[in-house]
């Protein structure tokens, strides 16, 4: 996979036990790989506050809204997994990829975990991977594209 | 128009050719009538500030001398040749620049955008720039002709690689494709059309000297008309017409020929027959056009209204062939050009004994091109109602309408939707004016969410996956921010709570909401929508 996920960025058992805490956690994560500025942090509690990013498949996406994009510095994408589910908007997350998007280069990476994570038996793969190399697997294509 | 043809494929040739007729004069009328306003601002200040305007200014007119000690500094220039022989730089101004460029520019990208959306649009607005330049005729016409088909050309090149691109790199090959394209149809058109269209300026010159020179004056409105319209009215004007009238004035102290092209009378009656027996927004805007027309003499703002119903452009003939017959019979003519075409200027040029067949001739072809633009306007009143109701204006009308026939029921939720749309409409006017109504198979589908950088990736990613995987070609699944969506897509994807703003945004799509990214039942019934929408095209395209 591309540096816009690795696996520095994959967090197994993350801490949070609420929404907003996740995307402070995985906000945190993208603040400290030098790809946003703390502001951005806070455009992502905004949109979760207007439109919440849970996908569907015990993920969510957090990132800020369009007005924030002004505190990207790089495409980067960070990924922290629970072992509880995080209560998302009633919803059950086990994992949150938090995205800060600048241009395009987090395209390919977002697409094939939106194809994981539309699959079943794949979201499984993801949440039981043993370690971060092994969730960075999980989203390699499982066929030729 | 498709359930005609199924069921009755033997439709008499006259008929197709009508049906033909009108399709083609909705789609110039879809090209010309969103422009109407530039038209309008470079025919108000064409009135006001050239040389012979009513506030003449030699730097928004663009003939004034820049190099004169206190001129306006700064602004664009360009070195002429003063009769003296010496060279000067003359201000550029904004009559120039605008009707070179801006017009058939905005004309291009208007067509192009019909064809195929915005990338046509901006595909098409390229291009046409090749023909601008590679003329010096004004080059309506050559933006009409390849605008909308640089835009047809963009989407038969994508659709040699569509759905063959990496996830990730299809904004870089659309860009760079698009760029490529237009590009080089842009020298194409330089080198290709640009002398075409210089050629067919010079043989209806060469056709209007020919009648002058065999006395069949009122035959000269058969070209001179037409080509007016065509914005050739210049070249034909002072290219043919003065010059022959000039010699004229030489030999009999006037000439009815510099009244055939300035003639107010032809543009007038069109107007007041829009005026009067219009509908939408060409009704309302007629009576400004009139004052532009007929009091500031600059005819070009009747044009597109007789672009947008080219039979109208009978109207025009007939009407200016009644003026010259009517200076013909009293022996009228005027001693010098009248230009611009006003009112005025053409009262201030006549020959001191020719004032009543000079006005009699303006107001004898207003009458008759009034008379047969009312006829021709009333006849087609109730099937252009019909169309602007059936969605020829109001594309979400007609997305609806199409919807329920996929669906081959009518649904609660689709009513509530038309009512929100009446009452979006009511505050939004004729904003959504120029679509035409969905019969095409769906072939766009945009994801929107708030930012455009995830929510909608995730979703487009899934879906382009479904189609592919359902054996669907040929349909461009991307995802934007919905602020940034644009109106000329067929489906829309939102999320449930964003839907509204997205259907403010782009009231021509089919709109859908989902909760799950991940996994939702819309995205089955969009692949279902897409092959039952591909079926019905087929269907259609296989019946003679």
């Amino acid at each position: 996979m591309s540096d816009v996920l690795v696996e520095e960025r994959v967090l197994l058992g993350g801490t949070a036990r609420s929404r907003d805490d996740a995307v402070r956690e995985v906000g945190r994560m993208l603040v400290d790989a030098g790809a946003v500025l703390p502001g951005y942090v806070d455009g992502m509690l905004e949109r979760e506050q207007t439109a919440p990013t849970y996908m569907g498949n015990f993920l969510a996406i957090p990132h800020g809204t369009l007005g924030a994009k002004e505190q990207i510095l790089r495409t980067a994408v960070a990924l922290v997994r629970y072992d509880e589910p995080v209560d998302w908007d009633g919803q059950p997350v086990r994992v949150v990829v938090g995205i800060a998007g600048a241009g395009d280069e987090h395209l390919e990476v977002l697409g094939r975990i939106a194809l994981v994570f539309s699959d079943d038996d794949r979201v499984a793969s993801v949440l039981g991977a043993r370690d971060a190399r092994a969730v960075l697997a999980a989203f390699e294509p499982a066929h030729p594209a | 128009m498709s359930t005609k043809t199924v069921a009755a494929p033997q439709v008499s040739r006259g008929k197709a050719a009508q049906v033909r007729l009108q399709k083609f004069g909705t789609f110039l009328s879809g090209m010309v009538m969103p422009n109407l306003p530039a038209f309008l601002a470079w025919g108000l200040i064409t009135a006001l500030f050239i040389g012979v305007g009513w506030l003449p200014n030699g730097i928004l007119g663009g003939f004034g001398d820049a190099d004169l000690p206190g001129a306006w500094q700064g602004a664009a220039t360009q070195l002429v040749e003063a009769e003296d022989g010496t060279t000067f730089h003359q201000y550029l101004g904004l009559v120039g620049p605008m009707v070179t460029y801006l017009l058939p520019l905005l004309i291009a990208n208007s067509g192009g955008r019909i064809v195929y959306g915005e990338r046509g649009g901006v595909v098409a607005t390229i291009a046409t720039l090749g023909v601008i330049v590679g003329s010096t005729v004004p080059m309506f016409l050559g933006a009409m002709i390849v605008g909308p088909l640089a835009a047809w050309v963009m989407k038969k090149v994508d659709s040699i690689w569509d759905g063959k691109i990496k996830p990730g790199f299809e904004m870089l090959v659309n860009m760079f494709s698009s760029a490529i394209v237009g590009g080089a149809l842009s020298v194409a058109a330089f080198f290709g059309i640009a002398p075409v269209v210089t050629r067919i300026s010079d043989v209806l010159g060469k056709i209007v000297e020919l009648l002058a020179d065999n006395h069949l004056l009122p035959l000269m409105s058969v070209v001179v008309e037409p080509a007016k319209v065509l914005f050739l009215n210049n070249a034909i004007g002072n290219g043919v017409l003065v010059p022959l009238g000039a010699q004229q004035v030489v030999d009999s102290g006037k000439s009815l020929l510099f009244l055939v092209e300035a003639n107010p009378g032809p543009g007038l009656g069109i107007l007041l027959a829009y005026t009067l027996f219009g509908i939408g927004a060409a009704r309302s805007t007629a009576p400004g056009a009139i004052a532009v027309q007929f009091f500031g003499g600059i005819h070009e703002v009747y044009f597109p209204f007789v672009l947008m119903k080219p039979l109208l452009i009978v109207a025009a003939i007939l009407g200016g062939a009644t003026g010259i017959a009517t200076n013909v019979v009293f022996g009228s003519g005027l001693v010098g050009p009248a230009a611009p075409g006003s009112i005025f200027a053409v009262l201030a040029q006549t020959e001191r004994s020719s004032y009543v067949g000079v006005i009699l001739s303006v107001v004898l072809s207003a009458a008759v091109s009034f008379a047969v633009a009312a006829v021709i306007l009333r006849a087609t009143r109730r099937r252009d109602l019909a169309l602007a109701a059936a969605g020829e204006m109001d594309g979400l009308e007609a997305a609806i309408a199409q919807t329920e026939a996929n669906k081959g029921r009518s649904s609660s939720a689709l009513n509530a939707l038309r009512a929100e749309s009446d009452v979006a409409h009511a505050a939004e006017g004729h904003a959504a004016e120029g679509h035409a109504p969905r019969t095409r198979p769906i072939e766009t589908i945009v994801f929107a969410c708030d930012a455009g950088m995830g929510s909608s990736v995730m979703g487009a990613s899934v879906l382009r996956d479904k189609l592919r995987r359902a054996g669907v070609e040929g349909v461009t699944v991307t995802n934007t921010a919905v602020a940034e969506l644009s109106d000329d897509v067929d489906v829309v994807i939102s999320q449930r709570n964003l839907t509204d703003r997205a259907r403010h945004r782009a009231p021509g799509a089919d709109h859908r909401s989902v909760d799950n990214f991940m996994k939702s039942p819309v995205y089955d019934d969009v692949v279902a929508a897409v092959q039952e929408s591909r079926r019905q095209a087929a269907g259609q395209e296989a019946t003679p």
